[in-house]
C-alpha cells in the first residue's frame, strides 16, 4: 500500500491543527476598521482632532489626519466621538472566582472553616487559569481592554499575567504571561502565618530558600550519579526568581507601614518590587517618590470591612478610610508620584476613576494611569497603553469626554476586535450596572457560610 | 452630629501633629539645659536636690548641682519639679500592627516583633504622657518559644518602625511556659495543638534546642571547611584537606534565632508562673547551654527566689495582680521585695498600654508592700529593667554620657499627686503637658461652637 496522505485530509488535520492551536485563529476573519473624523488622545502624545485610526491584524496600522483607509475596511464616522487607548486594570479580580467571605485578606469569618480553603500560598500557579474569560468579558463595558487578574484570597496567589478581553479561553487571552509573582502582605486565619510578624518571616524564608534550591540543584546537575536527587520544587523556582529581581514581586500592602516593610524586603533580597492596592499611600509620598515605586493605587475606596472583635464597626475611622482612600490618588500626584489607578476588585472601576478625579486627580493624569502607566508598570508599553502606529489594537471609542459622568462607551476594540456595549439605561449618578462576577460576592459567600 | 465628631477627630490629629512638631526643631549641636530641678539620678550621684543637667546631641552632657549652663542653652526651668530617668517597661506589647502573637506552631522563633512595629500607635504618646521612654516589647504568650522582641524608644513622630529600635540593645526573645502555651486558658475559638500540658511545653523546648544544636553544628562544620577551603594551598599535589560542601546549608531563620541563644547572642525573656515550670526551664536551659536572662511575670518566683538568683536571671512583674487564672493564685504583693532581697534584679512592668503609663506607682507599691527602700523601688522601672534589657550603658539613670531619656514629674514620682509635666527621648522634648493642654483647648473651643 502507498504512503501517500489523501491530500483532502492532511488539509483537514492541518485546518483543525491551526484552529486549535492558534489563539489567531479568529483573527483571520477579523475586519480591518476605520474611524474617521474622531477625536484622539493617544496619551503617548498629543491629542489629535479630526482624526483617523486604522485597525488591521490586531494592531493600529496608521493614525493620522488622513491616513489610506484600505479598501476592504469598515468605515465608522467618529464625528464627535474621542479614542482613547483601551482601559488596563492592572490588579482586577474580573472572572476571577468569589472570596469565600467579605473579610479583606482573605481571613475566614467564624463558621467558614468548614469550607474547603483554596490553597493561599500557591507559588508555582498560574492565576490566568482561574479566570472564567466569559465573565471576564464584562469588564469590557467599562472601557477596560486589558486586566492582570488578581485572585480574592490567598497569600501568595501564583504567576500574574496580562490579559486582553477577548476570546473564550483564558489562554486565548494572555498576552504577557510570568509577569510578576503577585503576593499580599496579608494574614492567614487559622493557619501560618496568622500574624503580620509570622507574613514578614514567611516572606524572609521563601526568598532564603529560593535560591538555596536553585543551588542545590545546580550543584546536583553537575554530577547527579551517586547522590540523593533534590526534590522537585517549582514554587521555591519562583521565588529563586523573584529573590535577585529576575522576576517582579506585585505585592499587595494593606497597611500604611506595609510599603516600608516592602522596601525593607527589597533592599533585603534585592526584589524589584510592584506596590499595589495601599489606599493610605499619600502618607508615604516622598519616600515612594524617592524610591520610584512602581505603584498601583486601588479605586476600592469602600471595600468590605472585617468585622471588629466583638462584631462591632467603627463609623468613624470608615469614615476616615474611605476619605483617605479617595483623596489617595490625587494627593499622591501632587507629591510628583508616578502610579498607575487599577480596580483593586471595585465593582465599578470607571466610578472609581472618576470619584478620584472628583477628589483632585487631574483627568488627564487619571487617563494616563489606566493607560500607558500600567502597560510601562507591567513591562508591555512595547504593545499597548497608547496609540500608536503598531501597537495592539485596544481602543474605547467615547462619546461625550472620557471618565466623565456624561461620557458614554460606543465601542470598544480589543486586538483589533470590535465588542460594542449594549445601551443601557443609566442609572443613578450614570455608573455601569455591577457585574454580577464582581459585585456583592462577598454578601453571596457570606449567605452560603449561614446555610 | 457625625460631622462634629469627624471635624473634632480631624482636629485633635491636626493638634498632635502641631505637639511633636512643633516640639522638635532643637538642632542636633544646640544645648540644652534642664535647670533648679530636684534630680533623682539613679545612679552614683544619688538625689541632688537643686541641680542641672546638661543635654548636647540627645545624650546628658553633664549633671550636677554646680553645673554651669553655657550661653545660648535652651532653658527648661524644672523648679519644683523632680526629674528623673525616663521608665522603662520590661514587658510592653505596645505599638504592634495586626498580631501580637504568631500562634498557629509551638515554635515560632522566626518572627520578629520589629516587623510589626507602628510607628503611628497613639499608645506611644500616651506612654510619654507617663514618663517612660522605653519598652521591650515581646511577642505574645501562645507559644512555648515565641517570636523575637524589639527593644524600643517612645520616639512620637518617628516615620518607620525600625525608627523606633533602641540602638545597640542586644536582641532578645519571648518564651512562654504554663497555661497560655499548652492553650488551657483559652475557648473554643483559639486552635488545638501540642502541647496541651506542662509536660508538652517542657519537651518542646527541649526538641527544639536538640534541634537547634544540630542545625548549629551542621553550620560550624561547614564554616570550618569553608574556612579551610579558603586557605589552602590553590596548586601543587593533593590538597590534604577534606573537600568542601559546595552549597550552603539551608538558612533556617527560626533555627538562626535559637543557634543565637546558644552563642549567647539573644536574651531569653521567658513568661512563667509558677515555681516548678522556673525550675523546669532553668534545667532545661542548663541541660541545653544557654542563660535565662528574664523571667517574665514570675509571680511565684518568691518561692524560688535563691535558684533564680544563682541562675542570674532577672525578674520582671506585675506589682498586685493575682487570681485571674489558676496558675495566678499564689501569688503575693510582697514578691518583688522578697525576689530582691535574694539578690535578683527586679523590675516591675505593664504588659498594658494603659497600666504603662502609670508605673512609677506600681513601684511605689514595693515600699508598702515588703518595705523596699523608695530608691530601690524607684530602681524597678529605670536602672532594673535597663540592665535586664542590657541597655543600662545608655539608659535607666541620669549619668553623664547616657542618652537624654528623661522624664518631668510635678513631685516625687510616688506623691499620689504627682504627674509627668514632661518627657525627653534622646534630648528632645516628646510629651509636654502644657503644649498637650493648650491643644485640647483648642479642640474643646470647636466642639462647644458645633453645639
Amino acid at each position: 500500500m502507498k504512503r501517500h496522505p489523501r491530500p483532502e485530509f492532511a488539509l483537514g488535520i492541518g485546518v483543525a491543527a491551526a484552529a486549535f492551536l492558534s489563539p489567531w485563529a479568529h483573527a483571520a476573519k477579523v475586519p480591518t476598521y476605520a474611524i474617521t473624523r474622531a477625536r484622539v488622545i493617544t496619551v503617548s502624545g498629543p491629542a489629535i482632532d479630526n482624526a483617523t485610526v486604522v485597525l488591521r491584524d490586531g494592531v493600529v496600522l496608521d493614525i493620522g489626519p488622513n491616513p489610506a483607509i484600505p479598501k476592504d475596511a469598515r468605515v465608522f464616522d467618529g464625528t464627535g466621538l474621542t479614542i482613547t487607548p483601551g482601559l488596563i486594570d492592572a490588579y482586577s479580580g474580573s472572572g476571577m472566582p468569589a472570596a469565600r467571605t467579605g473579610s479583606p485578606g482573605g481571613g475566614p469569618a467564624a463558621g467558614a472553616a468548614a469550607l474547603p480553603a483554596p490553597n493561599p500560598i500557591n507559588p508555582a500557579s498560574r492565576i490566568y487559569e482561574q479566570v472564567r474569560a466569559l465573565e471576564a468579558l464584562r469588564a469590557r463595558d467599562l472601557g477596560v481592554t486589558t486586566i492582570v487578574p488578581i485572585p480574592r484570597e490567598g497569600l501568595v496567589f501564583g504567576s500574574a499575567a496580562v490579559l486582553n478581553l477577548i476570546g473564550e479561553r483564558p489562554e486565548a487571552m494572555v498576552v504577557k504571561p510570568n509577569i510578576a509573582l503577585a503576593a499580599s502582605l496579608t494574614t492567614l486565619g487559622q493557619r501560618y502565618p496568622d500574624s503580620l510578624m509570622g507574613t514578614m518571616a514567611f516572606f524572609r524564608q521563601a526568598l532564603l530558600d529560593g535560591p538555596h534550591h536553585r543551588a542545590e540543584v545546580a550543584e546536583y546537575e553537575k554530577a547527579p550519579a551517586g547522590r540523593k536527587r533534590p526534590a522537585f520544587n517549582p514554587g521555591l523556582d519562583v521565588w529563586a526568581d523573584v529573590a535577585g529581581g529576575a522576576i517582579p514581586l506585585l505585592l499587595e500592602t494593606p497597611r500604611i507601614g506595609d510599603l516600608r516593610r516592602a522596601f525593607a524586603l527589597a533592599d533585603e533580597f534585592k526584589l524589584k518590587l510592584v506596590l499595589a492596592g495601599n489606599t493610605r499611600a499619600f502618607e508615604e509620598a516622598a519616600l515612594l517618590k524617592e524610591r520610584k515605586a512602581a505603584l498601583l493605587v486601588s479605586v476600592n475606596f469602600d471595600p468590605p470591612r472585617a468585622r471588629g472583635f466583638f462584631g462591632g464597626s467603627d463609623d468613624d475611622k470608615e469614615r476616615a478610610d474611605i476619605e483617605n482612600a479617595e483623596k489617595n490618588p490625587g494627593v499622591l500626584d501632587k507629591a510628583g508620584v508616578k502610579f498607575a489607578l487599577v480596580s483593586g476588585f471595585a465593582p465599578d472601576f470607571l466610578a472609581g476613576v472618576r470619584k478620584a478625579i472628583e477628589k483632585g486627580l487631574p483627568q488627564e493624569t487619571a487617563l494616563r494611569a489606566v493607560t500607558l502607566t500600567p502597560a510601562e508598570i507591567l513591562g508591555a508599553a512595547d504593545r499597548m497603553g497608547s496609540i500608536e502606529k503598531g501597537k495592539i489594537a485596544n481602543i474605547v471609542v467615547w462619546s461625550g469626554e472620557p471618565l466623565t459622568k456624561d461620557a458614554k462607551i460606543k465601542m470598544v476594540f480589543v486586538d483589533g476586535e470590535l465588542y460594542e456595549p449594549e445601551e443601557k439605561p443609566a442609572g443613578p449618578g450614570g455608573a455601569a450596572p455591577p457585574h454580577p462576577g464582581d459585585m456583592n460576592e462577598g454578601a453571596r459567600g457570606q449567605a452560603e457560610v449561614k446555610r | 452630629m457625625n460631622n462634629r465628631f469627624r471635624n473634632a477627630h480631624v482636629l485633635f490629629a491636626a493638634c498632635l501633629i502641631v505637639i511633636f512638631f512643633g516640639l522638635r526643631g532643637v538642632a542636633e549641636d544646640a544645648i540644652t539645659a534642664i535647670t533648679n530641678a530636684k534630680i533623682m539620678t539613679v545612679g552614683p550621684a544619688g538625689t541632688i536636690e537643686k541641680g542641672t543637667i546638661l543635654i548636647q546631641g540627645g545624650k546628658i552632657a553633664a549633671v550636677g548641682a554646680s553645673v554651669s549652663v553655657p550661653a545660648g542653652a535652651v532653658i527648661i526651668d524644672a523648679a519644683g519639679r523632680v526629674v528623673t530617668p525616663g521608665l522603662i517597661d520590661a514587658h510592653s506589647h505596645t505599638a504592634m500592627e495586626d498580631g501580637v502573637n504568631e500562634c498557629t506552631n509551638i515554635v515560632t522563633a522566626e518572627v520578629r516583633v520589629r516587623d510589626a512595629l507602628d510607628p503611628r500607635d497613639i499608645s506611644i504618646y500616651r506612654q510619654l504622657a507617663g514618663g517612660v521612654t522605653a519598652a521591650n516589647v515581646l511577642h505574645g504568650s501562645c507559644n512555648s518559644i515565641g517570636g523575637q522582641n524589639a527593644t524600643i524608644k517612645m520616639r512620637w513622630g518617628a516615620g518607620s518602625g525600625d525608627a523606633l529600635i533602641f540602638q545597640g540593645a542586644p536582641p532578645g526573645i519571648k518564651f512562654a511556659l504554663g497555661e497560655n502555651p499548652k492553650r488551657s486558658s483559652f475557648g473554643g475559638g483559639s486552635p488545638r495543638r501540642y502541647p496541651a500540658t506542662r509536660m508538652g511545653v517542657e519537651v518542646s523546648i527541649r526538641n527544639a534546642f536538640l534541634e537547634a544544636r544540630a542545625y548549629k553544628k551542621t553550620w560550624d562544620e561547614y564554616e570550618a571547611s569553608a574556612k579551610i577551603a579558603a586557605s589552602a594551598p590553590k596548586k601543587g599535589g593533593k590538597a590534604s584537606a577534606p573537600a568542601p560542601l559546595k552549597v550552603a546549608p539551608r538558612k533556617d531563620l527560626q533555627m538562626e534565632a535559637l543557634k543565637e541563644i546558644l552563642e549567647g547572642k539573644r536574651l531569653v525573656h521567658a513568661h512563667a508562673y509558677r515555681a516548678d515550670e522556673i525550675l523546669m526551664l532553668i534545667d532545661v536551659a542548663n541541660e541545653m547551654g544557654f542563660k535565662v536572662a528574664t523571667f517574665q511575670h514570675v509571680l511565684e518566683g518568691y518561692k524560688v527566689a535563691t535558684e533564680i538568683a544563682r541562675h542570674g536571671a532577672g525578674a520582671s512583674m506585675f506589682s498586685d495582680w493575682w487570681g485571674y487564672k489558676m496558675e495566678v493564685y499564689d501569688a503575693i504583693p510582697y514578691n518583688a521585695a522578697i525576689m530582691a532581697s535574694h539578690g535578683v534584679v527586679v523590675s516591675l512592668n505593664s504588659d498594658s498600654d494603659e497600666l504603662a503609663r502609670r508605673l512609677y506607682w506600681e513601684a511605689a507599691k514595693t515600699v508598702r508592700y515588703g518595705g523596699v527602700s523608695e530608691d530601690e523601688a524607684f530602681k524597678m522601672v529605670t536602672l532594673n529593667p535597663a540592665k535586664q534589657l542590657r541597655i543600662d550603658k545608655w539608659a535607666g539613670s541620669i549619668e553623664a554620657g547616657k542618652d537624654a531619656d528623661l522624664a518631668i514629674f510635678k513631685s516625687h514620682p510616688f506623691a499620689p499627686d504627682t504627674r509627668v509635666e514632661m518627657t525627653l527621648v534622646d534630648g528632645k522634648v516628646l510629651f509636654d503637658r502644657a503644649r498637650d493642654l493648650a491643644a485640647r483647648t483648642g479642640v474643646a473651643a470647636t466642639l462647644g461652637g458645633g453645639q
